[in-house]
């Protein structure tokens, strides 16, 4: 009995306070040394971006539509694959390959058109007369539900040529993050063309899903590449609370569902423990939640305050939040952009400046006083 | 103070069972949780599936910067608008019980009846009492 009401009381404290982080790092206000260019508008969900040699974008627009954008104006690009833009899926997440040059290929995520549901898939194609060519299958995730959630889903080269992409776990928090037998909840590691490098942790387990490379992840819609360490970090979506900033480490658990700093929607406890030993620590999270999007790291000389520090986008708060990072933790955070609207996505051009995907409006630059 | 204590009671309740039970957020388990919630039609699925990020189980949602649906004037008073935010999105500034709200609210790419659903569901779910029921027709008319 007593043990019991130690018990209540315990969950009655963590109750009250998940929608409360103690000791927080406060945002501060915007300082705006800067002002916002429109690159291209009349893009309604810009979900990811990337560049050609020439300078130019690629942008996609979630409900299905691949842009190219010249010179401030856009035009479609054709034989884009057909995506089941419904909820949270759509067209995703687009890059081109580090040897583009040479090779032409550009990667593309997706929520595929298929009989069982819609799953996320990573194709990659080539650019020929404003047209997708050559399209090939890197992945595509099974998975038994129907469901409109938790596609993750970003995609990022490291140094070494290897290809990571994150999958959230569909909104089956019960069987997918913990179990490395499903797809859903991991960041995924892949060489370029598909196959599966011999040394991502799972190969040769019973069952695994060989591409795996992190689980115990929710639903990661940032990533990007450490412009020094080379490191790839990612950010996911809490519940209502509990977004994480991580650092991927091969074969790491990041605990979801089993820890989390946040609550479910509907204000139930997901977990009452936030830590336990074997799974990773988060190296910043948020609570209240600021449902982020986009990820990039400042490395251009063109804003002297923010080099070397982290950009994240908020898509509930609507800014840009700066992370100060030092010695592996965030610092300080500052606001940027404070009401622009839906932050989506956020990269630093190949001419050093900082390029937002806002929803409603499109592509805007940030221009330095 | 009294309702206050009742639903601090009921909420420590709630999470002590479900913690006990093992399967806490199993949406079945939800489901069985709300029964303040009546109307358990499609359009509830259809809620927890796209609208419950943002607006949250209650219907209250982080009101300083997202609207409420549980006793939305906007909801009884702008029913064609209400239909047109979730059959393609909502963009632009609305006022939502004396507050002014001006984020955008992304399309969630549902057809007709879908959309018909969740209406229903809003309409009804929480304190809201609208009984006048949306019908597919209707949400046909309302064209972008």
């Amino acid at each position: 009995m007593k043990q019991n009401f130690l018990y209540l009381v315990a969950l009655i404290t963590i109750s009250c306070n998940s929608q409360e982080k103690k000791n927080d790092i406060p945002i501060s206000p915007e300082n705006k040394t800067y002002t916002f260019e429109t690159v291209v508008d009349g893009i309604d969900i810009p979900w990811g971006m990337t560049w050609l040699p020439d300078g130019s974008m690629l942008v996609t627009e979630k409900s299905g539509v691949l842009y190219h954008v010249k010179n401030k104006t856009k035009s479609e690009i054709g034989n884009v694959p057909k995506v089941v833009a419904r909820g949270q899926g759509g067209l995703l997440d687009i890059t081109v390959h580090p040897k583009y040059k040479e090779n032409g290929w550009i990667y593309i995520a997706y929520s595929s058109d298929n009989p069982i549901g819609s799953n996320t898939k990573i194709i990659r194609a080539k650019l020929q007369d404003e047209k997708l060519v050559a399209i090939e299958t890197i992945y595509e995730t099974t998975l038994e539900k129907a469901s409109s959630r938790h596609f993750g889903c970003r995609i990022v080269f490291d140094n070494d040529g290897y290809l990571y992409f994150t999958v959230g776990e569909r909104g089956n928090h019960d069987q997918n993050p913990q179990d490395i037998t499903r797809d859903g909840g991991k960041v995924y590691r892949l060489n370029d063309d598909g196959s599966i490098p011999k040394d991502n942790p799972f190969v040769g387990k019973p069952d695994a899903k060989e591409a795996i490379w992190t689980y115990g992840n929710r639903n990661p819609q940032g990533m990007t590449k450490h412009p020094v360490t080379g490191d790839i970090w990612t950010h996911e979506h809490g519940p209502q609370g509990g977004d994480e900033i991580n650092i991927v480490k091969k074969g790491a658990n990041y605990g979801w569902p089993i820890i989390t700093y946040g609550i479910d929607y509907d204000n139930t406890i997901i977990s009452a423990i936030s830590k336990k030993e074997g799974m990773e620590q988060p190296l910043y999270y948020w609570v209240p939640s600021i449902a982020p999007s986009g990820m990039t790291f400042v490395s251009s000389d063109l804003y002297p305050d923010w080099k070397g520090h982290l950009l994240v986008g908020s898509l509930k708060f609507q800014y840009l939040e700066l992370d100060k990072i030092k010695d592996g933790k965030v610092i300080a955070r500052q606001k940027i952009g404070t009401d622009i609207g839906r932050i989506r996505n956020v990269a630093q051009g190949p001419d050093g400046y900082i390029y937002i995907g806002v929803e409603g409006k499109g592509i805007l630059k940030i221009i330095p006083n | 103070m009294s309702i206050r204590f009742v639903i601090v009671i009921c909420f420590i309740s709630v999470s002590f069972l479900s913690f006990k039970r093992g399967k806490i957020s199993d949406y079945e388990s939800i489901k069985k949780k709300q029964p303040f919630i009546q109307n358990t039609s499609n359009g509830k699925a259809l809620y927890e599936e796209l609208c419950i990020q943002c607006h949250l189980g209650t219907g209250q949602a982080t009101k300083s910067i997202i609207p409420p649906l549980d006793g939305s004037d906007w909801l009884t008073k702008k029913r064609k608008e209400s239909i047109h935010a979730i059959k393609y999105g909502l963009k632009g500034p609305i006022t939502v019980n004396g507050k002014n709200y001006k984020g955008n609210m992304p399309a969630m790419g549902i057809n007709d009846q879908e959309v018909t659903d969740v209406m229903n569901y809003i309409m009804t779910a929480w304190s809201n009492k609208q009984t006048k029921k949306v019908t597919v027709e209707e949400v046909a008319t309302v064209k972008k």
